[in-house]
């Protein structure tokens, strides 16, 4: 656990996202009028403007792609200053194609880290109650 | 649609002392601004009947700098932006000098962009952040808090895509430090910076070095818009407006997923058919460049070079004076100073003006220039201008 880095705020609008992944799920918003998913979510469609909106749960098995990617030599927030070098990447979810994810590849060094890197996520606790979805290398 | 084109001009430039740290507040440096702008129009401020600002909560309202100018104009008005807004609000202006409503308008950025507020972040409090960006909790808690992450996962992608380099992005950095190389206000006057040196220097978030960088500061610029007939009776040289265009696009201002399509991709060619013209025609450049990267995609969305060929482009050295587009001939914000993208329009004035004629800074026969601004892919605005 990791007391320093910033957890995640729950919102009226993104708390389904967050509860899911306190638990390890990963829960997508998705618009009933175009069945677009609408990520980051919101307080409605992003894509269309549509107000009928749903959750729908992706399990806990999650695979994609690295999409595009940068490397952090330098802490541009607080908590992070002991994972330098920090890679944060979009990642393509390979069942999803549109819908795609920021998060950080863990343990991967900077030699590996490539465009089309097979990842899969796992989720980080961040407090007893808390978690945060991440990736690794597959 | 009524056309404008050649019916508004820019009358007067100016800009306050450009430092790390100003000792100073906004205020104190918007007054400095407006007053050299004002003084290079020939203007008094009771002329102004428009003040306008954009900020990021970082500046002083344009109702204070009326007041502190001693005036009671009859529009003050306070936006928040950065990249892109100048174009915006000088188009504001134009709307309303259209609509009888005002006669000249005084448009500023002033900032401590240095020694106050970073945009580059720095000693923000973690939550508010998450809640100040639209999305901002599915990026902050991944330690993405700094545009050069957000620029980078862009710039990564469409590198991937387009074959560009890290040599392709010195020699934007390189070309535009060799500019501020004759502008002894620019911040790296007498640094110039070689190829050799830009390789050697380490990455603080690949693909960018500190370079890539835009040079953050305090300063405060102005703009003075009024219409081209009564441009015609004042003491400067107008400047016309022929073109100018904006464009909102993509979902999310801060997390970006959809690297197809940027906003400038719209804007170009609204504004090219506004101004009747097109990239060939133009001979002087201002590109908005927070990052050397975005000065790249810029050149492909604006038609300099098609995707794919911008990085022989650059590397031809078409943006140095001489090549086929001088650009950021102050030296940009990344080597000149940052007022998210004013200071980058008060050279593209200065250029179509001649006004440094007899001077090796001059771009020579510059009739017609460019300006593109840049939020990010979601928010673009660019103006094309005449001596």
């Amino acid at each position: 656990m990791d007391n320093q880095k910033p957890i995640p705020v729950k919102t009226q609008d993104n708390s389904p996202y967050w509860d899911g992944a306190d638990r390890h799920e990963l829960i997508l918003q998705k618009c009933n009028s175009c069945q677009e998913y609408s990520h980051p979510p919101g307080p409605s469609c992003a894509k269309c403007g549509g107000t009928e909106l749903s959750w729908e749960s992706q399990g806990s098995e999650i695979s994609g792609k690295v999409y595009s990617y940068i490397i952090s030599y330098r802490p541009f927030l607080p908590g992070f200053q002991d994972d330098l070098p920090l890679i944060i990447a979009i990642v393509e979810i390979d069942k999803l194609p549109n819908v795609r994810l920021i998060g950080n590849v863990l343990q991967c060094s900077t030699d590996d880290i490539r465009i089309g890197l097979p990842v899969k996520m796992i989720w980080k606790e961040l407090t007893e109650e808390r978690s945060l979805p991440q990736w690794i290398q597959v | 649609m009524v056309s404008i084109k050649d019916r508004y001009a820019i009358v007067g430039v100016g800009e306050s002392e450009r430092s790390k740290n100003s000792g100073t507040t906004p205020l104190h440096m918007a007054l400095d601004a407006a007053r050299a702008a004002l003084n290079d129009a020939g203007l008094e401020a009771k002329d102004i009947d428009g003040f306008m600002s954009y900020s990021e909560h970082d500046s002083c309202s344009s109702h204070q700098l009326a007041t502190y100018l001693g005036v009671r104009p009859k529009y003050v008005k306070d936006i928040m932006g950065g990249g892109s807004s100048t174009e915006m609000l000088i188009a504001d202006a134009v709307g309303l000098i259209e609509t009888g409503q005002v006669n000249t308008v005084l448009i500023y950025r002033s900032m401590n962009g240095r020694s106050g507020v970073r945009m580059g972040g720095g000693g923000w409090d973690v939550n508010m952040l998450q809640n100040a960006f639209e999305g901002g909790s599915f990026i902050i808690p991944y330690g993405a808090g700094s545009p050069s992450q957000w620029f980078g996962l862009f710039a990564t992608r469409h590198m991937h895509e387009t074959g560009l380099t890290q040599e392709h992005l010195g020699h934007v950095c390189t070309s535009f430090y060799e500019h501020a190389q004759r502008n002894p206000k620019a911040y790296f006057y007498g640094k110039p910076l070689t190829m050799e040196e830009y390789k050697k220097t380490p990455y603080l978030s690949f693909p960018f070095n500190k370079h890539d960088f835009c040079m953050e500061s305090d300063e405060a610029n102005a703009i003075i818009v009024t219409s081209a007939e009564r441009a015609k009776n004042g003491k400067s040289k107008p400047v016309y407006i022929m073109g100018i265009s904006a464009r909102q696009c993509v979902s999310h201002a801060h997390y970006w997923n959809n690297l197809d399509e940027v906003a400038a991709d719209y804007v170009a060619p609204e504004v090219y058919k506004m101004a009747g013209v097109g990239p060939e025609d133009i001979h002087v450049a201002s590109i908005y460049d927070c990052y050397s990267w975005v000065v790249l995609r810029q050149l492909e969305a604006y038609g300099f070079a098609p995707r794919g060929e911008v990085g022989n482009f650059v590397a031809e050295g078409n943006l140095r004076m001489g090549g086929k587009l001088p650009s950021n001939t102050a030296g940009g914000m990344l080597s000149e100073g940052y007022t998210h993208g004013m200071n980058n329009v008060l050279e593209i004035v200065r250029q179509v003006r001649h006004e440094y004629k007899g001077t090796d800074r001059q771009v020579e026969n510059c009739e017609i220039g460019i300006c593109t601004g840049w939020a990010g892919p979601d928010i673009a605005g660019a103006m094309i201008l005449r001596n």
